[in-house]
């Protein structure tokens, strides 16, 4: 006799969910090692960039494993195109963070006091952009509920927006800070001074990714 | 003995045996997608399933049950034997018989109807020749097997985007449920009492004229659909978000204007650019301060409520295939049997004959055991495995199987109900409305027409000369 139960395949939706809290993760351990770096040595910040490393390679080890559950015989109500795409760009996230700490190992900062806060700032507004994101990752349940419409769609509309200014505001900020770094740059050791460049376009790139996480969201919805 | 007794007594017994594996096997998927979703209990899926089994089987199993005794194989051929139709249709279930247990032994996909059709047909063509097969009959059915998922599926896509347009993309969906529940219930008990008492109710011989019918349909579904309305309005709306002046299409409409404006925004000059460029900065403040308002970002979660509202929907038409399928599927099992016992009663073949409706009883009896003592707990299995079907997607796919297998039962074609769930889901699938659909479904149906006629024609072609060699040499 045919089961029934053998139409309904495993749905990739909350592993990808999953996938999202362990890039959140990443990012949780990068905001703490940016909170502590004013207090920090280099063994430390080794430390911590080897335990970031580690969650990164399990957020690739999640997003590998549920490659290898899509087979083409398995049909959902978005592109399956569209799923691995967001799954790609959910995992370049932890990429970016992986990369922000390496760069921090590779050299005490100079002039650290002086661009400090300015980095804390860019840090903390792309920290922000990124959390948007996650937030929209979240609504997945409620959308595939909603069947990608209705009230729920404009909810995450208004996300995506959000998710978009934020990114914008970041990009701002990004450049006023490039900018005082082009003018102080002279007092600077040129490998220093390429560290600082390196480390805010790397910063700006979580935004970056977010805002392009939040776009590829938007576009499986069905909106009026 | 007489081998007239003892055929009557095997036939029986076989034709019981039929009958208990399918209320062993195929009722559960009937019902496991309700008990999956937690509309039903399995307690509660059992007992509702053994009523409308029995009352599908016993009431509306007459049409196919005639299709499989005469319609497939020109009886008239056997005239001057009978006895070799008797044996010939003996055979046909114990073939399928045997058939159908190696193929669950091996886990292949096989189904009762295509089983039972092929092994009546094998056996005609072998005994009889071709022209034994009454040809047209038999590629009306094999198309009919082909069509059905394919129209639930349709038919299950329309309700679903319906749903999808009416509540789930509507601006307040608790509220759209509300207005939409009475309706749908009146549909669905029309629908069903239409499909029912159309050409009337052979098996009782009542012959009800097509305005009683429509007549009948109405009453009932207006009957339903008002005892929904009231009762739902008593039921108090639980009150998701906090009480506020304004509503979310207020929001919605802001949003609306703000699109328009930014359009006007990008197309014009000068002065009138800075104009509208205040303005749409002006509304999009107000537009943050009326989403804080009425907690937009909260509200959004009110479909756990629709859900709710749609299981007595579920319940409805989880019922609605119940029915259907003991109205079709009693057929694989009675079918083969009722030839035979006419047969031996009138001594010889007629073209005519009406089903008794013991035979249907009997049958319908044999379902709901086999659905008492080993149904159950495939149901159990199922619901367990299949959590994801909720009510609004279980209610469109069921609703949209059940109406097909009814029409196909009263148009006297035997479907497989298994295959119509198959292609209602999908049909929703397609809507956008379910999470993940395995494909590799759609490879066992075509396996199982391929595979399963040629192997119950064949095992059914040796069951007839084994039992040919021990009843006609010992006559």
């Amino acid at each position: 006799m045919m089961n029934i139960a053998r139409l309904f395949g495993k749905s990739p939706f909350a592993p990808l969910q999953n996938h999202m809290q362990k890039v959140a993760l990443c990012m949780k351990k990068l905001s703490a090692l940016f909170e502590s770096l004013h207090k920090i040595d280099g063994e430390k910040i080794e430390k911590l960039v080897t335990e970031l490393s580690a969650l990164e390679h399990e957020a690739d080890l999640t997003k590998n494993d549920i490659r290898n559950h899509l087979p083409r015989s398995l049909f959902l109500p978005i592109d399956r195109a569209h799923f691995l795409d967001i799954l790609s760009i959910q995992d370049s996230i932890a990429d970016e963070a992986e990369k922000v700490g390496i760069l921090l190992t590779m050299r005490s900062l100079e002039k650290f006091d002086d661009f400090h806060e300015a980095l804390l700032a860019l840090y903390e507004k792309n920290e922000k952009t990124f959390l948007n994101a996650k937030k929209i990752i979240e609504e997945i349940d409620q959308l595939l509920e909603s069947s990608f419409g209705g009230i729920e769609a404009e909810k995450v509309k208004a996300l995506v927006e959000q998710t978009a200014y934020m990114e914008h505001e970041a990009d701002q900020m990004k450049r006023r800070w490039m900018r005082e770094l082009f003018n102080k740059g002279d007092s600077l050791s040129s490998p220093a001074f390429y560290l600082w460049m390196r480390l805010a376009e790397e910063i700006g790139m979580i935004s970056h990714t977010s805002e392009r996480l939040a776009n590829r969201i938007r576009m499986i919805l069905e909106l009026k | 003995m007489e081998i007239e007794t003892v055929l009557k007594i095997l036939t029986l017994l076989i034709g019981f045996y039929m009958a208990w594996n399918i209320g062993a096997n195929d009722v559960s998927n009937a019902m496991g997608t309700s008990v999956g979703s937690g509309a039903l209990t399995l307690r509660k899926a059992v007992i509702l399933a053994a009523i409308l089994e029995f009352s599908g089987a016993y009431f509306v199993g007459a049409n196919v049950s005639e299709t499989m005794q005469h319609g497939l194989i020109d009886t008239s051929l056997f005239l001057t034997e009978p006895i070799i139709l008797i044996l010939g249709m003996c055979g046909a279930l114990l073939g399928t018989g045997v058939w159908l247990q190696i193929a669950s032994y091996f886990g292949l996909p096989v189904s009762t109807t295509h089983a039972i059709v092929g092994a009546i047909i094998g056996f005609g063509w072998a005994i009889g020749g071709a022209q034994a097969v009454q040809w047209s009959e038999t590629i009306a059915i094999v198309s009919s097997w082909i069509i059905s998922p394919v129209i639930a599926g349709i038919l299950s896509f329309i309700i679903f985007s319906f749903l999808q347009r009416k509540i789930l993309f509507a601006l307040d969906p608790s509220e759209a449920t509300r207005k939409l529940l009475p309706p749908l219930v009146f549909v669905v008990l029309a629908t069903f009492t239409l499909s029912l008492l159309f050409n009337g109710l052979e098996n009782l011989q009542l012959e009800i004229s097509f305005l009683t019918t429509i007549v009948a349909a109405l009453v009932i579904g207006s009957c339903g659909g008002l005892l929904t309305y009231f009762l739902i309005r008593r039921k108090a709306l639980p009150e998701l978000s906090p009480f506020s002046r304004y509503r979310p299409q207020t929001v919605i409409s802001l949003e609306k204007a703000m699109k328009h404006l930014q359009r006007v925004h990008l197309a014009s000059f000068d002065q009138m650019h800075d104009k509208v460029g205040h303005l749409l900065s002006e509304v999009k403040d107000l537009s943050e301060e009326l989403k804080k308002e009425t907690h937009f970002a909260e509200r959004a979660s009110d479909y756990q409520a629709v859900e709710k509202m749609f299981v007595f929907l579920q319940i409805l038409s989880a019922c609605y295939v119940a029915f259907a399928h003991g109205a079709n599927d009693v057929a694989n099992a009675i079918g083969p049997v009722s030839a035979v016992l006419d047969i031996i009663d009138k001594g010889r073949v007629s073209e005519l004959s009406l089903i008794p409706s013991w035979l249907l009883a009997f049958g319908g009896l044999g379902i709901v055991i086999g659905l008492a003592t080993w149904g159950w707990r495939v149901i159990e299995t199922i619901g367990k495995k299949i959590t994801e079907l909720t009510p609004t997607r279980g209610f469109s796919a069921e609703f949209g199987a059940a109406s097909t297998i009814l029409i196909a039962s009263k148009l006297g074609m035997p479907i497989s109900t298994t295959h119509c769930l198959v292609g209602a889901v999908l049909g929703v699938g397609l809507a956008r409305g379910m999470r993940a659909i395995n494909l590799t479904m759609i490879r066992d149906i075509i396996l199982s027409w391929v595979i399963t006629i040629p192997a119950s024609a064949l095992m059914s072609i040796s069951a007839f000369y084994l039992l040919k060699t021990l009843f006609l040499k010992s006559a």
